[in-house]
């Protein structure tokens, strides 16, 4: 397709954010991204993204907006081949996807090529590097999970490459990709490296990731750590980027990015940063449009919804409070009429459950237990809170600094495991690891001495007994384009990702709770 | 009534030295704690010789109060004041709790709320806050400070056997703040090893070598923040200090001299 038709093509799916969006419009529009190799954006296109555009997902249409314009993407760094194994910085974000991957685009993508993409690089796009290239088992973890592998160095360095001591020691307990134990790539290896697997996170909304306000200090609030800095300013950072925090900065994540995923030759220069964080910093992306709600973004609606909201909202706020809620959406879809029309009265049905699940994710106490970097900074183990305890950020459902915690998503006992048994035939995808906090050091206060986990999180940077499995927590938006959830992707549907919590916690959610939760989060 | 007795026995067992009947009553005990829900945030209590304390309630990161967590026991040192009773326990007021750092599953009791025990005062609920955090912060250590900065001291307490933790962010940023605002500023960072002396007579000392680890602990903080390590000098006591049972908590110490 040449690029004048290509432009022409991708207006037409433009919708305008202030604009009603009757059921006929949004189904014309989203009907035009549906076809796949218009829904992927491959390095190189050279299309143009429009201000806005919608994708269709199962449960509606996701919203895209560039709050600086349309942009050419030939020859822009974010779009463009960079590297040496053919990928973007769009390849892992796609706008499809809520600027981050689903495992289904994933899955497409790969019965679309045979595995050709570059997204399938041995370098991280396969389980392990010396895994044989054309068979979809070595890819199994991001075809069916969504998930990158993620090399990290043993023991932590700090930014300088000096070694930091970790607190604890680390073994392979099981290595279902063969990478943690393989003498070229594993801990044994020439250049010990310990490989964890996860989901690339959204490169859309990321002045609220990236905003330091509320809770900002020289020293972690959450340990008494000293917080990172902006290496090129000085200034103190959010520290709530990628699952572990150990990139500072927009630009520090780029090129850190390109050397890993893009095996960029050399460095980007100063104009491929400054054009990729800008690029970064303008795009906002939340559902738009729900199969049952309609469209979320009408005037008199609730104010949190649609990437425009994000685009106004502030940042660096608190919004565990009935001040500035984190996700406001107001009163108007508390109580709504019935009007005898069976199309209305769904609709106003499903509103209304939204608005439930609101409630529900912002009012519904429950016991708060055995979660470091939360029962542990001052609240009590256990602590009788809500969900937006955790995910207080206003509108994205983050944290607002320092976002790491252990919400039991990698760490055993909670951590989703595959049943051993001599009945089941489901095998485990995700090594797991054995650490053991040394003598020296207090043991860990909820887990002990001894920690099974899937993924150490924080821990692999800082060296810290008490970080291990705390995770980066993800924005709650475009929730609907970007399944599976969890930074290791155990969570395949929203209602996986309650119940994940409503075990982890003993919440004893209703099944109407339940329901009217995951209607709420398939809005955000 | 037999409540009370029991709180008489306990009294008997405080070991402090006897001042006159103005006194504080001083109880160091180390238990498991125990959450006591309510209709709006949970009260912490601990048992002790079969009476019941009352140490604080759930509110938010700007209390002075921590609760401790269930799974640990916790090294209780408090006076016991004469207020009513919350939530059927004596209240304790000044209280300081550490958890202790080793895993005890027996201490996991939540009891359930019930009518009679209900919270007087609650500066947040259990969920959302109103908008604000349920106490005011405390005003900065070098609030206020002008020139010229001389020396000034500053001692960060601790938990039993343990380093620095999220509370003490606040107090390291005083220190940082304060050593930024002198050219040249140097710290001596003096670490001791505590020990209390509880109610039963028993002495609990924490282990041996914390007090090296939380000197050189803050060394490497205020290095990772930006201060030389040429510029910071470091003193540990290992030898515990004397326990009498009175707020012996205060030796479970760091103290930072920061001095032109």
């Amino acid at each position: 397709m040449s690029p004048a038709r290509s432009t022409v093509f991708m207006m037409a799916a433009v919708v305008g954010t202030s604009v009603l969006l009757t059921a006929v419009t949004w189904s014309a529009s989203v009907a035009a991204q549906s076809e796949p190799s218009r829904r992927w954006w491959s390095p190189g296109d050279g299309r143009t993204l429009p201000a806005t555009l919608d994708y269709a997902n199962s449960d509606g249409s996701l919203g895209i907006l560039n709050t600086a314009g349309a942009i050419e993407t030939k020859g822009h760094p974010f779009f463009e081949p960079i590297g040496t194994n053919g990928r973007a910085c769009v390849t892992c974000h796609q706008p499809t996807d809520g600027m981050s991957l689903s495992a289904a685009t994933a899955r497409e993508r790969w019965r679309e090529t045979g595995g050709k993409d570059p997204l399938f690089a041995a370098i991280d796009g396969k389980n392990c590097p010396n895994l044989p290239q054309d068979d979809p088992a070595s890819h199994s973890l991001l075809i069916n999970r969504g998930l990158i592998r993620v090399f990290l160095p043993w023991p932590p360095q700090k930014s300088d490459g000096a070694r930091i001591e970790p607190e604890f020691t680390i073994e392979v307990v099981r290595d279902p990709t063969g990478c943690n134990t393989s003498p070229q790539y594993g801990l044994t290896s020439s250049t010990p490296t310990v490989s964890v697997y996860r989901r690339p996170r959204m490169a859309a909304n990321l002045k609220y990731v990236t905003a330091a306000a509320f809770g900002v200090s020289p020293f972690i609030v959450k340990n008494g750590q000293p917080a990172a800095r902006d290496p090129e300013t000085g200034a103190l950072v959010s520290m709530n980027m990628m699952a572990d925090a150990r990139e500072p900065t927009l630009r520090t994540q780029a090129v850190s990015a390109a050397a890993t995923h893009l095996q960029v030759a050399g460095q980007l220069n100063a104009s491929q940063i400054d054009r990729i964080v800008a690029f970064e910093s303008q795009i906002y992306a939340a559902q738009r449009v729900h199969r049952s709600a309609g469209s979320l973004v009408e005037p008199g609606g609730p104010p949190a919804l649609g990437p425009a909201a994000l685009a106004a909202g502030s940042t660096g706020t608190l919004g565990n409070n009935t001040t500035r809620f984190v996700f406001p959406i107001g009163d108007s879809w508390k109580a709504l009429p019935r009007t005898g029309d069976a199309t209305a009265d769904a609709r106003n049905a499903f509103r209304e459950s939204v608005a439930r699940g609101h409630d529900v994710f912002f009012f519904r106490t429950f016991w708060i237990r055995d979660a470091m970097h939360i029962n542990s900074v001052g609240l009590g183990n256990p602590a009788k809170r809500t969900c937006s305890t955790c995910h207080g950020m206003h509108m994205t459902g983050m944290d607002t600094v320092y976002g790491w915690m252990d919400t039991g998503t990698t760490n055993l006992p909670w951590a989703k495991e595959a049943p051993v048994s001599p009945w089941t035939t489901e095998t485990a995808e995700l090594p797991l690891f054995k650490l053991t906090c040394k003598a020296t050091v207090a043991p860990h206060p909820f887990l002990g001495r001894v920690i099974y986990t899937q993924d150490p999180g924080r821990a692999l940077i800082s060296g810290k007994c008490n970080d291990i499995g705390a995770i980066v927590m993800q924005q709650f938006r475009g929730l609907a384009a970007r399944a599976p959830y969890f930074s290791n992707g155990s969570a395949q549907t929203l209602r996986e990702l309650v119940d994940f919590y409503d075990r982890r916690y003993n919440i004893q959610y209703t099944d109407r709770e339940k329901e009217d939760l995951v209607n709420f989060l398939s809005t955000l | 009534m037999r409540n009370r007795l029991l709180v008489l026995a306990a009294f008997v067992a405080v070991s402090v030295p006897q001042l006159g009947s103005q006194a504080p009553k001083r109880i160091n005990f180390v238990s498991c704690p125990i959450v006591q829900d309510t209709a709006t945030v949970p009260c912490w209590l601990s048992e002790y010789e079969g009476e019941q304390y009352y140490l604080g309630i759930q509110t938010d990161i700007s209390a002075e109060f921590d609760p401790p967590y269930l799974g640990h026991q916790a090294l209780v040192e408090g006076i016991v004041s004469d207020e009513p009773r919350i939530c059927g326990g004596i209240v304790l007021k000044p209280v300081v709790v550490s958890p202790m750092p080793e895993l005890d599953q027996s201490c996991s009791v939540i009891r359930p709320a019930v009518p009679q025990f209900t919270v007087p005062f609650a500066p947040r609920p259990p969920g959302p806050s109103g908008g604000r955090l349920a106490f005011d912060p405390p005003p900065s250590a070098t609030a206020g400070l002008k020139p010229p900065y001389g020396p000034r001291s500053f001692e960060l307490f601790y938990d039993v056997d343990m380093l620095v933790m999220g509370r003490h962010s606040g107090l390291l940023t005083d220190i940082f703040n304060y050593a930024q605002k002198i050219p040249g500023a140097r710290l001596k960072v003096s670490a001791f090893r505590g020990a209390t002396k509880l109610s039963n007579g028993r002495v609990l000392t924490e282990r041996p070598g914390i007090s090296k680890a939380r000197a050189e602990e803050i060394a490497e903080l205020f290095e990772g923040a930006g201060i030389a390590r040429s510029a910071i000098r470091l003193i540990s006591r290992d030898d515990a200090e004397a326990a009498d049972g009175i707020d012996d908590w205060r030796s479970r110490r760091v103290t930072v001299l920061v001095e032109p």
